[in-house]
């Protein structure tokens, strides 16, 4: 139990380099997805195939199976990653599968009368999503989009499997050395909850405001 | 006699290989009430749709107030209107849908002001009281912050046609605004429109209120498998009716829904 609290500064450099794994791939993935997404929905049909294709790959794929593919694979393509930045990149890519549905579901559920009704006001197709689509996206996208910010820390455990000194891995590193796993994978448990919990409440309480969208 | 505003000639649609517009004439002249009815898969709504540039029309001609909708040039060769000329021509055609389509985001002031502002370039303040000056025309002084989710559905669709009517469009097309209405509630929302009838506002209606085509109605077009197949004073196609199909169809109607007495 002792060896639990004395580790702590210790596991908070590994909670630093958790969550900073989490702030990239969240990050990364909002950039990239927002951008497939907008592609999947409004983009020539030749563009929509890939970004399909990818969302599929992801999909079927098992995260594990990424991560290590992009890790030993990068070298052979000629740009060697280091693990963090392997790790961190698939995690990336998995999530950037996620969040092209999320934003294909949150702006294609908005029921078509809505952009009609822009159309039937003046309204050209930028102000039609500025000022119609969008808003009403935006709280459709926000809970499942914390949802998978959720999963992004819990995701960003994987990446000590590469070796990278993350929260995981340095509780790991100090049972290596305490033999006292019960205490330190609880206090991991402990931390990993308060985080993802304040995380899934505010989704919570973000849908509970935004209920007064029909259907 | 002045030129029609809407003049129609000779439009043809079809959704794939299902034709819905087989050839449509009408002109409406300003300040005229046109009523279309007919059974559902008629046309009359794509028909609507279509004056709007909401659909697209294969062939023919819609020409509002002088200018062609659906596209730029002369058939054939003609080009299909982008996204912005289309939108200029929309902001003087006002439209209410059958589904409202209020934006729920917005409270029942910004649903009529958004249009005000972002389309006629109208400053805030002034857009704000105009949308205030028509919701109150349409019995709605006490809602103006009100969300569409805490509106009736005939609150909501006075706030449509406020929407609607606020941007001063030259012509109105009405789209089935009542039927998703409670029986009870119809009322409300087509004495507003009656009241914009007589101020000599140009509509083009579809509706399944017999009562209220005869009313209001300057001539009613009865539709009938993409074509117009009777067009007359109401009086004449309603209570005399002639053709077998508009016999049977208004059968069909007073059966379903006895005749409202508003």
């Amino acid at each position: 139990m002792l060896a639990a609290f004395s580790a702590l500064p210790f596991l908070w450099q590994g909670f630093l380099v958790t969550l900073q794994v989490a702030a990239l791939v969240v990050a990364l993935s909002l950039v990239a997805g927002l951008a497939l997404g907008a592609v999947m929905l409004y983009g020539p049909v030749w563009a929509r195939w890939p970004v399909r294709l990818f969302t599929d790959a992801i999909r079927v794929i098992p995260l594990l199976v990424l991560i290590f593919f992009i890790y030993y694979g990068s070298s052979p393509l000629g740009m060697p990653l280091s693990p963090f930045w392997a790790g961190t990149l698939a995690l990336a890519l998995f999530k950037t599968g996620h969040i092209v549905e999320i934003t294909r579901g949150a702006v294609g559920s908005i029921h078509p009368g809505q952009m009609d009704a822009a159309r039937a006001i003046g309204l050209a197709f930028p102000g039609r999503m500025i000022w119609v689509i969008l808003p009403q996206a935006l709280r459709r996208f926000l809970p499942p989009w914390l949802n998978a910010v959720v999963d992004s820390v819990k995701g960003s455990a994987l990446v000590s499997l590469l070796g990278v000194v993350e929260l995981m891995q340095s509780i790991q590193q100090v049972i290596g050395r305490t033999y006292e796993p019960l205490p330190l994978y609880m206090l991991g448990a402990l931390i990993y909850f308060a985080v993802n919990f304040a995380l899934s409440q505010t989704s919570r309480a973000l849908e509970r405001r935004f209920a007064y969208i029909r259907e | 006699m002045a030129p029609p505003l809407v003049r129609i000639k000779g439009v043809e649609k079809s959704f794939g290989s299902t034709p819905v517009l087989r050839g449509v004439d009408l002109d409406v002249a300003a300040g005229e009430v046109v009523v279309l009815i007919g059974a559902s898969g008629s046309g009359k709504t794509t028909l609507l749709r279509c004056i709007n540039a909401l659909e697209t029309y294969d062939a023919g001609s819609i020409q509002v107030d002088g200018v062609e909708i659906g596209y730029d040039g002369q058939a054939p060769g003609r080009r299909a209107r982008g996204d912005a000329a289309l939108s200029k021509l929309r902001a003087d055609i006002g439209m209410v849908f059958q589904q409202f389509n209020l934006f729920p985001h917005l409270n029942a002031r910004d649903n009529v002001a958004l249009g005000l502002r972002k389309t006629r370039g109208m400053a805030k303040a002034a857009a704000r009281d105009l949308a205030e000056r028509w919701l109150n025309r349409v019995g709605l002084a006490e809602k103006f912050d009100s969300l569409p989710i805490q509106l009736s559905g005939g609150q909501q669709q006075r706030v449509g046609i406020a929407r609607a009517v606020a941007m001063e469009p030259k012509l109105l097309l009405l789209d089935e605004i009542t039927s998703a209405l409670d029986p009870e509630l119809v009322g409300e929302v087509l004495t507003v429109v009656r009241d914009l009838a007589e101020e000599g506002m140009t509509m083009v209606v579809v509706t399944h209120e017999m009562s209220f085509a005869r009313d209001v109605g300057d001539r009613v077009i009865f539709m009938e498998a993409g074509r117009i197949a009777v067009e007359g004073p109401p009086d004449e196609v309603l209570s005399h009716p002639t053709h077998d199909r508009l016999r049977q169809f208004l059968a069909r109607i007073e059966l379903r829904r006895p005749e409202e007495t508003s």
